[in-house]
């Protein structure tokens, strides 16, 4: 019986891992090949759809720690998900003048190589039971570049949103009201960025442990 | 007796060691410690057994009060602590009295001061009879807070690490500032009449029944110090384990009702939770310790903090 659940379940991270995969490619192609063809005001057009299916199916891995299928902690995943369908919806969907910037395919692309570094990784653990060692080595070393490019994009257009969420006051709420609440999304934007100041360089570190035990290991073996 | 006094990672804390009587106590082994070093006042240390190689599970921690013999071999003259440093400790009393200072001082700020004209609110402020009696209720639940943390309160731990006061206060003025400043907003829509009067009445209530359980908990531990883990008897606790912390919940439930703001109810979530936690823990921890064999009292059946609920 334990091991028909086992199946089920490396099934199922398999199909997962390999979808997420796949979106991540598409818009990893999609924005090369845009910003080559027609220049980086006209990616966000062409990656909007996979971006936006990739980064929110992302969601599922929170409930995947919560339920315990995979062992990486929620404390972890939480914040890096969050943030980004923080960005994927709450900014670039929300606010169209930010697609044109040039922030939107540094963003995409660090964004995108990660993940696809990342999912295939996972896939073929799920599916082959082990991942070669370049693709481990890139896993745990691709990030000293592509987390202070994704970041500091990240950091970007949400300065550059700011002025946008003033003038529309998109996703705000006033009094008076019979619940006495009010939330204003730039000040909550401003928020986030702060929290980035404390979060960023404790993400990294974090990421420079998990290398340094992973590396290990694999030197172990 | 010779007691060498080693860190962790096997380093001499302090060098030679300590001589100390056969009678001694860990508590002059302590002393002794703070003598030498300068630095490691008692309530800093944290004194265990070494794990012995090959063996697992939690190290030892040396009671205070106990003699030093007891953790000794069998005849033999000497023993090896494990210390580590707690870091700067502050009396508890002195963390709950920062911790409540600042929510009594902070929201009548938002009260009387002008402050609003600082979010882009210009004019008079009409005030409404219940933010006047919102502001009572607060500062009564504060100044009970601290009072009874001066005369009502034993601490079973004598003090906490200083780096807790600064997350307990940023905890407790933050959510302090967030509440007042809904509460007394110039746009602040009040609740009708009724409501704010069951709200109140409901929430008194659950203070003065909160303060009577503390006067239990109080009782519960002798002055010295003395004694472990006891069955709470009396009043609510009779039903529910933690009764301290319902009737908290309860009065906070009924500051919402008559306030009637998002944030009010954010806190009450958040106070709710992470007092959950720590009643499941001694709700846990007494059925444990009275599982009523080798002559020890049973627990008896009760809800853990929020009944019918939990």
């Amino acid at each position: 019986m334990t091991g028909v659940g086992s199946a089920v379940r490396r099934l199922y991270l398999s199909v997962y891992n390999w979808a997420v995969f796949f979106g991540w490619a598409q818009v990893l192609y999609y924005a090369v090949t845009t910003l080559l063809e027609s220049g980086h005001e006209a990616v966000y057009a062409a990656v909007e759809r996979p971006l936006q299916f990739a980064q929110t199916a992302a969601f599922l891995e929170i409930l995947h720690g919560l339920v315990g299928l995979v062992r990486s902690p929620v404390s972890a995943t939480l914040p890096q998900i969050g943030s980004r369908l923080f960005l994927t919806w709450g900014i670039l969907w929300s606010f169209p003048e930010t697609h044109s910037h040039i922030l939107v395919t540094s963003l995409v692309i660090s964004w995108s190589i990660t993940e696809i570094i990342r999912y295939s990784f996972f896939g073929m653990k799920e599916t082959f039971g082990f991942a070669p060692s370049w693709l481990l080595w890139l896993r745990y070393s691709t990030f000293m570049v592509l987390y202070p490019t994704g970041i500091s994009s990240e950091v970007g257009l949400i300065y550059i949103a700011l002025p946008y969420m003033k003038a529309t006051e998109k996703y705000c709420l006033r009094m008076p009201n019979k619940w006495n609440f009010s939330f204003d999304f730039s000040y909550a934007s401003i928020l986030s960025l702060a929290v980035y100041v404390p979060g960023s360089p404790h993400m990294f570190t974090y990421m420079l442990a998990q290398r340094k035990k992973a590396l290990a290991k694999a030197k172990a073996a | 007796m010779k007691v060498s006094v080693v860190s962790r990672s096997g380093r001499e804390v302090v060098r030679g060691g300590v001589e100390l009587k056969d009678s001694a106590k860990v508590a002059d082994l302590q002393d002794a410690i703070y003598a030498k070093t300068k630095k490691y006042y008692p309530a800093r240390q944290r004194l265990t057994l070494p794990i012995q190689p090959g063996k697992s599970g939690k190290p030892v921690v040396l009671s205070a009060k106990a003699s030093l013999s007891e953790y000794c071999e069998k005849g033999s003259g000497s023993l090896t602590v494990v210390f580590k440093d707690l870091g700067p400790q502050v009396f508890y009393s002195t963390l709950f009295f920062f911790e409540y200072l600042g929510p009594l001082l902070i929201y009548p700020m938002f009260y009387y001061l002008p402050v609003y004209k600082y979010f882009g609110y210009e004019g008079e402020r009409v005030m409404h009879p219940v933010q006047t009696y919102a502001m009572y209720y607060w500062c009564f639940h504060y100044f009970k807070r601290i009072m009874e943390t001066f005369f009502v309160h034993r601490f079973s731990h004598a003090t906490s690490p200083v780096s807790n006061v600064f997350r307990n206060c940023a905890y407790y003025w933050t959510f302090g500032a967030y509440i007042a400043y809904y509460c007394n907003h110039p746009l602040y829509t009040p609740v009708s009449e009724l409501q704010m009067k069951i709200g109140f009445g409901f929430g008194i209530l659950c203070q003065i029944a909160n303060f009577y359980c503390h006067i239990l908990l109080r009782n519960l531990r002798s002055p010295s110090g003395n004694g472990g883990y006891q069955i709470p008897r009396g009043f609510l606790f009779n039903i529910v384990t933690c009764a301290n912390y319902t009737t908290e919940i309860y009065q906070w439930l009924g500051f919402n009702i008559a306030t009637q703001t998002v944030a009010g109810y954010i806190f009450l979530v958040v106070a709710a939770s992470i007092m959950t936690n720590w009643a499941l823990g001694k709700h846990r921890r007494l059925k444990k310790l009275f599982d009523g064999k080798e002559g020890r009292p049973k627990y008896p059946r009760r809800w853990v903090i929020l009944p019918p609920f939990l």
